[in-house]
């Protein structure tokens, strides 16, 4: 056995009861993944979203960051797993979510308010507090596949002032849990804790349709561009570069039509 | 060893027990409904004018002495508690014989040490019973039914000596066995009319003649018919509380949390003992200025773990505290069958029950009562009418409906914004909102909505969509014009 190979398995059987297997590479697993439900979207992330870890999406209004929490959620709760969605701003409509196909029973909701009018509590926690703290309870207790953080009406410089630490806390918490954590976020927070980082972006403006006598807003096409995947990561190349895909959503009126 | 308590003409001494005035006259008690009623029971000085059950009011009141009363039925309760009250002093096993009111059957085996023998037990029993006011037959015999009928025949104190009960029944008359009518009327030809003679006639004779029950009745008349005694137990579920009196009025729940451990504690114990689970808890609290404050919890399953009931009380007594220092507690507890279950290896991920029913609890104290459940759309004519009912999941199952398509999803704007809006002919042209000018650059609608127009709830909009922009972005949004108010407002925004 060679000088090395014996030092190496020296250092090992040392440090065997506080770190195992300390010298030796951990062979990664592919992560498992949930399928969004928009074909164009899981064909650019390889399958799905990622259990067990941070995903985020981020972007402006009107970009479609809701639309892709619903569908993805929908296909979580139609495998017959329970979600959560945690809303900051209680802007969650159950009508969309209920078109989107998700199943309601499965979905806990949790509408923060600033307005409330019994306080229970000694510290009046703002709306954003109490969501983190909200995710935080969901990802300790586990059994939910999915939860989103909905942060799309808080605005970037209130999100950028969670700590890193809240976000570390999130991504160990969820790999245990094994849970797919969702941000939708105007701007990225997390930083290098997201293991998925999205950016949906405004996209060439579809016309309101004008079949009939009125003009109808039948349909929005999105743009979705792929930021990061770290469990794409390849040996040679260190930072893949951007993938874009290009979906659209349709109104619920324009399914009846 | 049975011993038989039966006092006779029970309604009437528990009439008589409540106004003792009336034990010195005639009376008749009827029932039923008015002007139809009959005497169900009359005292010794009635019948001896000639009163008998089942007449009517009518002929009750013919007789001018005998004074008719309604039956009471409380009267009855009362006089029925005070001798469970007194046969609970002489034997733990009770039962309660239905078909004679009042009458009980007391197992006395094992209580000669404390009561003397048999006949010394009867004597104490029936002193017992005329101190509290009633006249009442003791009969001890080894066979239940013996017993009965001996209570039922003879008056005072009869003991029947084991292996003589039929010798001790020899003379009793036949209606002690509860003859049914044509059996009575099939005696009474053939000139029998005691239980000895009964007992004399060949059993297979008497089966061959008057069938089965000629078996039992041979049976009972011998004192040989056996009896399975099911005694009165206390109710199980009644007895599931503890109380406790506080020295000190308590303000501050932290050392109630103590208390309300131990009396957790003690009532686990007993519903383990009948391999039972807790459903609810009720904690009442008695609080200063005589008041009572209620709290119910009810996990989602029924639950055999301390910590987690105690945190459950812990989190909703927090989350609705007493308005006042609490003087005293009660803790109540409901039992239902443990909860069992074996889900399948591959059945997709679900939370735990008992640790989900915490962790609502929780969210329920952060963000509000209301604010944490499912939505559940409701039958409405109105956009986005949801209520929230209580997260409780369905088992793990895959559901095989397919979406049509991915529909735009609308962020609800809860209440909706008002916004400031420039006309262009009928049409929204320009939206002012939170400080920034937005130009219409698209445009569909209107969509007029309304509803319960029957009620003070009604409400009436004109609903637009609209693609607003400024010169670096731009939103879809949902706006809407209301007639009563005459103001616009951002009913979401499409995202």
């Amino acid at each position: 056995m060679p000088a090395s190979a014996a030092l190496r398995l020296q250092i090992e059987t040392t440090l065997a009861i506080r770190v195992p297997a300390a010298l030796t590479l951990k062979i990664k697993q592919a992560p498992e993944l949930f399928a969004t439900g928009i074909s164009e979207v899981d064909a650019v992330l390889g399958g799905g979203i990622p259990r067990g870890s941070i995903t985020e999406l981020s972007g402006t209004a009107s970009t479609g960051k809701t639309s892709f929490g619903l569908s993805a959620i929908a296909a979580i709760t139609r495998s017959g797993a329970a979600c959560a969605w945690v809303d900051v701003s209680d802007a969650l409509s159950p009508e969309s979510a209920a078109a989107a196909g998700v199943e309601l029973k499965r979905l806990l909701w949790l509408r923060t308010s600033a307005e409330r009018k019994e306080r229970v509590t000694d510290k009046s926690w703002s709306r954003l507090e109490q969501a983190l703290k909200a995710t935080d309870l969901l990802l300790q207790a586990g059994g939910f596949a999915a939860v989103v953080l909905d942060m799309s009406d808080v605005l970037p410089q209130h999100t950028m002032r969670i700590p890193l630490a809240t976000w570390y806390r999130f991504r160990l918490a969820a790999e245990q849990a094994r849970t797919a954590l969702i941000f939708l976020t105007q701007a990225p927070c997390a930083g290098s804790c997201a293991a998925l980082v999205l950016r949906s972006e405004p996209t060439c403006i579809q016309p309101f349709s004008s079949h009939g006598e009125t003009p109808l807003f039948e349909r929005q096409p999105y743009m979705l561009v792929r930021e990061r995947n770290r469990n794409e990561g390849s040996p040679f190349l260190q930072k893949k570069p951007s993938v874009r895909a290009e979906w659209h959503a349709e109104t619920l009126w324009s399914r009846v039509r | 060893m049975y011993a038989v308590l039966h006092p006779p003409n029970f309604f009437a001494q528990a009439a008589a027990h409540q106004r003792p005035e009336l034990r010195k006259r005639p009376f008749a008690l009827l029932d039923g409904e008015p002007p139809a009623e009959i005497v169900v029971a009359a005292n010794k000085a009635a019948r001896a004018l000639g009163v008998e059950a089942g007449m009517t009011r009518l002929q009750a009141e013919s007789f001018p002495e005998v004074v008719a009363l309604s039956r009471k039925l409380k009267d009855e309760a009362s006089a029925q508690m005070i001798l469970h009250t007194i046969v609970c002093l002489f034997s733990p096993r009770i039962e309660y014989v239905e078909k004679y009111p009042g009458t009980y059957a007391l197992d006395i085996e094992g209580m000669n040490r404390l009561y003397g023998d048999a006949e010394q037990l009867a004597t104490k029993l029936r002193q017992s019973t005329m101190a509290a006011g009633f006249l009442a037959n003791v009969a001890i015999a080894e066979n239940f039914h013996a017993a009965v009928c001996l209570a039922l025949g003879r008056t005072g104190v009869s003991v029947a000596l084991p292996g003589c009960e039929a010798e001790a029944m020899r003379d009793l008359p036949l209606r002690v066995l509860s003859l049914e009518p044509q059996h009575e009327e099939i005696f009474q030809s053939w000139g029998i009319r005691t239980c000895g003679e009964l007992a004399a006639l060949a059993e297979t004779d008497l089966i061959a003649r008057i069938g089965q029950t000629g078996k039992k009745l041979h049976s009972l008349a011998r004192g040989e018919w056996p009896h399975l005694m099911f005694p009165i137990e206390p109710s199980f579920e009644e007895g599931l509380i503890e109380r406790m009196e506080l020295d000190h009025p308590v303000e501050i729940l932290e050392p109630l949390l103590f208390l309300l451990a131990r009396m957790t504690d003690a009532l686990l114990e007993r519903v383990k003992l009948k391999a039972r689970a807790i459903a609810s808890l009720r904690v009442v609290l008695n609080v200063d200025g005589d008041k009572l404050h209620e709290r119910i919890v009810r996990p989602a399953l029924p639950l055999q773990d301390r910590p987690t009931l105690l945190k459950l009380l812990q989190l909703d007594l927090e989350t609705h505290p007493p308005s006042a220092a609490i003087l005293g507690l009660e803790l109540h507890a409901q039992s239902a069958a443990p909860y069992r279950a074996q889900h399948g290896l591959f059945l997709p991920q679900a939370p735990e029950p008992g640790r989900l029913e915490i962790t609502l609890a929780r969210l329920r104290k952060l963000v509000g009562e209301q604010r944490v459940g499912s939505p559940e759309l409701t039958d409405d004519h109105r956009p986005n009418a949801f209520r929230m009912i209580p997260f409780a999941p369905p088992p793990p199952a895959r559901s095989e409906k397919q979406s049509l398509s991915v529909p735009t999803a609308l962020r609800v704007s809860r209440p909706p914004q008002a916004v400031g809006v420039v006309l262009t002919g009928n049409a929204p042209a320009q939206v002012f909102w939170e400080g920034q000018k937005y130009i219409v650059r698209e445009i569909a609608g209107p969509w007029r909505v309304s509803g319960q127009w029957w009620s003070e709830a009604n409400w009436c909009r004109e609903e637009w969509d609209v693609r607003l922009g400024t010169e670096t972005a731009e939103r879809v949004c949902r706006i809407a014009f209301d007639p009563s108010s005459r103001c616009w407002y951002v009913q979401g925004t499409y995202d």
